[in-house]
């Protein structure tokens, strides 16, 4: 009897242990690492035939006509700049330039 | 005609600076001075306009690009008395011919140490001119950095 008792009780508390070790492998950090599963990318049908739309260079104006724009840019920064001088704030030295070749 | 670098000076002394210079015609698009030239002539500009320029690469190639322009009265070539004694910009003659009076370095040093007063308010004169560059690009850098800012933070 005493020894049926006895070995219940053993494993009982080998169940039991058990469990606990366990629950704590779940909580522990150092987790094995899972692997990354990539989401697939949704499918393109008929991707072949999306137009492409093709690549426009941008519209380059004669390089006298760009030493104008500097030039008159330079001039008008020179204006704002005098202004700012004449009456040192920050609303005038930050005012918006009306320089095209920056707008 | 009134030169801002003489501000102050009696008829007189204006009179003396003056004959240190000589005056030069300077045609229309015609080269006064070039960029890292030895800077021993100072200029006080009489007629026309002089158009003061930086290079700058466009597209692979060097052109002059305006920095700024000096009307009559106005000085040019003020590193003549800032050490290293190099012109930091390049100068020609704008649209029209210019004329300017040339004032050699040494003669002004020479002036200077002869006639102290008048030497002083041309030292004062010239830092107003200094000054008001200084001023005038430090607010143009910070304009030009400011939308630098605003469009690499778009």
């Amino acid at each position: 009897m005493v020894l049926c008792i006895a070995v219940c009780g053993v494993a009982f508390v080998a169940l039991a242990f058990g469990a606990a070790m366990r629950s704590d492998s779940w909580n522990s950090p150092m987790q094995p690492k899972l692997p990354l599963v990539k989401v697939a990318a949704p499918a393109r049908f008929f991707s072949d035939r999306v137009p492409v739309s093709p690549v426009v260079p941008p519209l380059q104006v004669p390089i006298e006509v760009l030493l104008l724009q500097i030039e008159n840019h330079v001039r008008l920064e020179q204006a704002a700049a005098e202004s700012f001088l004449a009456f040192p704030s920050q609303a005038l030295l930050h005012s918006k330039t009306t320089s095209p070749f920056v707008n | 005609m009134t030169h801002e670098l003489l501000n102050g000076l009696s008829p007189v002394e204006i009179e003396q600076v003056l004959k240190l210079g000589t005056r030069l015609i300077v045609p229309s698009g015609a080269s006064l001075f070039r960029l890292g030239d030895p800077a021993d002539r100072l200029f006080l500009t009489e007629r026309g306009r002089i158009k003061l320029t930086l290079p700058m690469q466009l597209r692979g190639r060097e052109e002059d690009v305006f920095v700024e322009e000096r009307s009559p009265g106005q000085t040019v070539g003020w590193s003549a008395l800032i050490p290293p004694y190099r012109f930091t910009l390049a100068a020609t003659a704008a649209l029209f011919e210019a004329e300017v009076i040339a004032l050699p370095r040494e003669a002004l040093l020479q002036y200077f140490a002869a006639n102290s007063a008048a030497g002083y308010k041309i030292a004062l004169n010239l830092a107003v001119v200094i000054g008001h560059r200084l001023q005038l690009f430090q607010t143009m850098w910070l304009r030009e950095m400011q939308r630098t800012v605003e469009v690499r933070s778009a």
